[in-house]
């Protein structure tokens, strides 16, 4: 039952994602300006810009280019960027990584620290505790990313500074450390191009995962120092929507019934709220993670912008005001795919956490 | 029963609905895989490919749409000599011939005084012969040849780790002096608040384009210099004459009379901007001969517009786009107050018109803006020619009917090497474009670059050509810049990205470059270039014992291969990455027809 369902569901986010392509191509065509002297500059001349659209195959009609950039996506080819002269599936495997390790990290500091808060505040309901976590997630919450990574930066790179806590205020990684590949320092041969050496090559960009694979621990140090601003910034705003989201899902679980009764049965207070109210509060909690984590993928720019991070919000945003319509049809599609792929993940796991729930 | 009905009515609704969602699902995919199985007439990446680029487009092959019309290719290159049988094709060279290994003498098809300080420019950096044929792929230039140059400038690119950084190691065999780092690393990053965060916390040794709102913080701090970037630009007011009332050189008068211009660059502009003398910024020679521009006069200013007619003024439109450039920094806020100046001073009522950029600098350029214009330019080679003869030749149209008051003076001048000889016929130019008033010279908007107050010869060059081999980042082995952005490839022949060419400037060279901090070009892989009389020839002695980055050494024939690989759209190298090559074909014209 439960791989059909899948498989049904999988089959059916085809047509979304088709609808996705369709209105992003039409889009993108739809901004003012043309992407000739978007990209090479105002001076560029009519005799160039004749030229630079004959080369990049935009003089054929659109729905043409629908029709061959369609044909290319189902061989796996997301075609070309405008502006880099380069695939954009090159491009997919040098950006994707920055945006995942930014975005697990934000989703990770936004569960270790927001259910916490939540749980506690549900329990000490209406005590100090409680008020002070829920104005503090209310702030977190209106918290503009763009300032909040401005000041962190300054406290933790300037004001900081020369202290332990010092932190790099931008940037991935340091210039100077050394980052071979896994692949690489493992001696594995690989194709010369092809699905196997992207798929390599982007598992080799997640500098954490590189770094531990390789026992480079200079690496590891300095990209979990260099992530730790961003995913603070980033993780902010879901942080104050999970914590609140846990305190009002465990107060709902704290009034049923069966809580009632495991006290009455003398159940210590950690085992009731542990084990018997807090894993029932999962559930919804589940859905603003998984929603979160898309969000925190294809919204990253602010976070991205503020922290000098080439991921993939920022070059979505890049290439929108350069018309690099490449780059945003195959960018906004695989944002897309994670969006579905996440509803897909929250729905199954529904089944696991509760027994009750069949899906169909 | 009907109970019974409505339960069966539901489920096959329910039914129906799913299987034809699962339907359709199965359709578009089979329609995906069959289209991934058909082998498509002409994909839109391949097309440059199986077309043939305009390089070696035959002329019969049909043209994709009948106003861009593939050139076909004229010139000929046998190694030591790249010519062209003809002019016609209207570009500026009729050969180039490797007249010894270390001589090499331009045959220009007209006079071209500008040739110094367009040959200087990074994109006519001179590559190995071996590696242009090398690194020249199908239909572009291969990855090596994209991002790992081989120049003979003082640094070397050692390694690129793309979307992080662009490191640079000394070049051990440099013929010039070393460089005072053995590295340098280039980051980037678009907001200037993060980059004056990097500089304070001392991550980075230098940045540009400080935001205007910085310049009294850095100034203010110790640890830090601020330099000044001389402004190599304009922002002007234009006037197209083929609209009343502009046709009426009163009204232009009147107007370049009543702006209080020096209020608009306090206001607006930062440090080191300066009020428009002449149209040209007088850091390019001849561009301040002939007299000044009018002093604000509103008196004066009114007692114009009622003679040409408009004793209560008139109304019309301003039109800009909401664009920020380094001549225009506030440009809504320039714009209201250039609004609420006309009223107050004329009495003229302009609405502002907001345009998408694109659109305004089409309809600008051909003269179909009925108001006022606001518009600048920026300096693509210093040279008054590129100021003038861009806005006021005779095929111009920007500002309506063009003068040739103003043209013929810039024909003569644009005939003449040396500034000296010319300057009289700029006076004449300058002093009617002041006459006749076409457009309102506003200002020279200046930017800085910020440095760690240790680093010696801090750079802040007017063409952004930064030479980081020169700057001493205080002791330090490791000089780190940041900029605005990351470079899109290290192909500078074919590129046109500022942020692209000063990356390329560190690792290539050409046959003049430019004195640091300044726009005056100076000798780099030629020791001299010499024109004749009328700069229709111009004879480069190359220097000797040059080495590039792979061990081979330079001459005359590594000049003739980089020519014929940026300008013979039918040599097999001409692949670059755009393969526009836009400077190549703007500056020179590519030899085609």
């Amino acid at each position: 039952m439960m791989i059909q369902y899948m498989i049904r569901r999988i089959l059916s986010s085809i047509p979304v994602l088709l609808g996705i392509l369709l209105v992003t191509f039409a889009l993108a065509r739809l901004i003012p300006g043309d992407p000739c002297r978007a990209i090479l500059g105002e001076k560029a001349t009519q005799e160039v810009c004749d030229r630079f659209i004959r080369e990049k195959g935009l003089d054929k009609p659109i729905h043409i280019q629908f029709g061959i950039y369609l044909s290319e996506m189902a061989r796996g080819d997301f075609g070309e960027s405008i502006r880099y002269g380069m695939p954009v599936t090159r491009l997919l495997v040098e950006r994707l990584p920055m945006t995942v390790e930014l975005s697990f990290s934000a989703l990770i500091v936004s569960i270790i620290i927001g259910i916490p808060l939540g749980v506690i505040s549900a329990v000490r309901h209406n005590s100090w505790v409680d008020v002070t976590t829920m104005v503090w997630a209310n702030t977190g919450v209106s918290m503009p990313v763009f300032w909040l990574g401005l000041m962190l930066a300054y406290v933790f790179s300037l004001l900081l500074k020369d202290t332990p806590f010092w932190l790099p205020p931008s940037g991935r990684v340091s210039p100077g450390i050394p980052n071979d590949p896994f692949y690489e320092v493992w001696g594995l041969t690989l194709p010369a191009e092809g699905f196997l050496l992207a798929m390599f090559q982007f598992l080799s960009r997640l500098h954490i995962l590189n770094s531990l694979l390789t026992a480079n621990w200079e690496l590891l140090k300095d990209s979990t120092t260099h992530l730790i601003l961003p995913a603070l910034a980033l993780g902010t705003i879901p942080m104050a929507l999970i914590a609140r989201m846990a305190r009002s899902a465990m107060l709902d679980v704290l009034g049923q019934d069966y809580i009632r009764t495991a006290r009455a049965k003398g159940l210590k207070r950690s085992a009731v709220i542990y084990k018997h109210a807090f894993r029932n509060s999962l559930l919804p909690l589940v859905t603003v993670i998984g929603l979160s984590l898309g969000g925190l993928l294809g919204g990253a720019v602010l976070t991205e912008t503020i922290f000098g991070l080439s991921g993939v919000g920022r070059t979505l945003y890049d290439a929108i005001t350069a018309r690099d319509y490449g780059i945003v049809q195959a960018f906004t599609v695989v944002i897309a795919f994670f969006f579905v792929a996440l509803n897909l993940i929250v729905d199954v796991s529904y089944a696991y956490l509760d027994p009750r729930i069949r899906l169909t | 029963m009907p109970l019974i009905s409505s339960k069966f009515k539901i489920l096959w609704r329910r039914n129906v609905k799913r299987n034809l969602s699962v339907l359709l699902s199965l359709l578009v995919l089979m329609s995906l895989v069959l289209a991934a199985c058909g082998t498509p007439e002409a994909p839109a990446t391949e097309a440059p490919a199986t077309e043939a680029p305009a390089t070696e487009a035959p002329a019969t092959e049909a043209p994709a749409e009948p106003t861009a019309i593939p050139k076909v290719p004229i010139a000929t290159f046998d190694g030591t000599t790249l010519g062209v049988p003809d002019c016609d094709y209207g570009g500026f060279f009729k050969s180039i011939e490797a007249t010894d290994q270390y001589t090499v003498t331009f045959n220009m098809c007209k006079s071209d005084p500008a040739f110094l300080s367009k040959i200087a420019f990074s994109p006519f950096a001179i590559y190995p012969s071996e590696w242009i044929e090398a690194t020249a792929g199908e239909t572009t230039r291969t990855s090596d040849g994209l991002e790992k140059p081989v120049g003979t400038g003082p640094y070397m690119v050692s390694e690129w780790n793309r979307g992080e950084s662009l490191t640079f190691t000394a070049f051990p065999d440099y013929w010039g002096e070393p460089p005072a780092a053995e590295t340098l690393v280039f980051r980037w990053s678009s907001e200037s608040a993060a980059r004056l965060l990097e500089l304070q916390a001392g991550t980075i040794d230098g940045f540009d384009n400080v935001g205007p709102e910085d310049f009294a913080t850095i100034e203010g701090d110790p640890n830090l210099h601020l330099q000044i970037r001389p402004a190599l630009n304009v922002f002007y007011i234009g006037m197209t004459n083929s609209y009343p009332p502009f046709d009426n050189v009163k009204v232009r008068l009147a107007v370049a009379q009543g702006i209080d211009r020096q209020r608009i660059v306090d206001t607006f502009y930062p440090e080191g901007s300066e009020v428009a003398s002449h149209f040209t910024p007088c850091a390019i020679p001849n561009a301040c001969v002939g007299d000044p521009w009018y002093d604000f006069d509103p008196d004066a200013a009114k007692a114009l517009l009622a003679e040409a007619g408009f004793p209560d003024g008139f109304s019309t439109k301003l039109y800009y786009r909401d664009v920020v450039r380094g001549y225009l920094p506030q440009v809504g806020n320039v714009a209201q107050d250039i609004q609420a100046q006309l009223k107050e001073n004329l009495n003229i009522d302009a609405e502002i018109v907001v345009m998408e950029s694109g659109a305004f600098i089409e309809a600008s350029g051909s003269g179909q803006l009925d108001g006022f214009h606001l518009l600048g330019w920026g300096a693509d080679y210093p040279h008054i020619t590129n100021f003038l003869d861009y806005h006021f030749g005779e095929a111009q149209q920007q500002f309506g009917t063009p003068y040739p008051e103003i043209y013929e003076q810039l024909v003569a001048g644009g005939q003449i090497g040396l500034p000296e000889d010319a300057e009289q016929y700029y006076v004449a130019a300058n002093n009617a474009i002041r006459e006749l008033a076409p457009l309102v010279p506003v200002a020279h908007g200046a930017s800085a670059a910020a440095y760690r107050a240790d680093v010696e010869t801090p750079q802040a060059s007017p063409l952004t050509t930064e030479l980081f081999a020169f700057s001493d980042p205080g002791g330090r082995d490791t000089f780190v810049w940041m900029q605005n952005a990351e470079p899109i490839s290290l192909f500078c022949a074919d590129d046109t990205d500022g942020e692209t060419l000063r990356a390329c400037e560190q690792v290539t060279q050409a046959l003049y470059g430019f004195v640091v901090n300044d726009s005056a070009t100076e000798p780099h892989l030629a020791e001299s270039c010499t024109p004749n009389e009328d700069s229709t020839v111009w004879v480069c002695k190359l220097r000797q014992g040059v080495k590039f980055h792979d061990g081979t050494d330079f001459d005359s024939a590594d000049v003739l291969a980089t020519f014929n690989m940026g300008l013979n759209p039918g040599s097999p190298t001409h692949k670059g990455n755009t393969n526009l090559w836009e400077y190549y074909s703007t500056l020179w014209g590519l030899m085609e027809k």
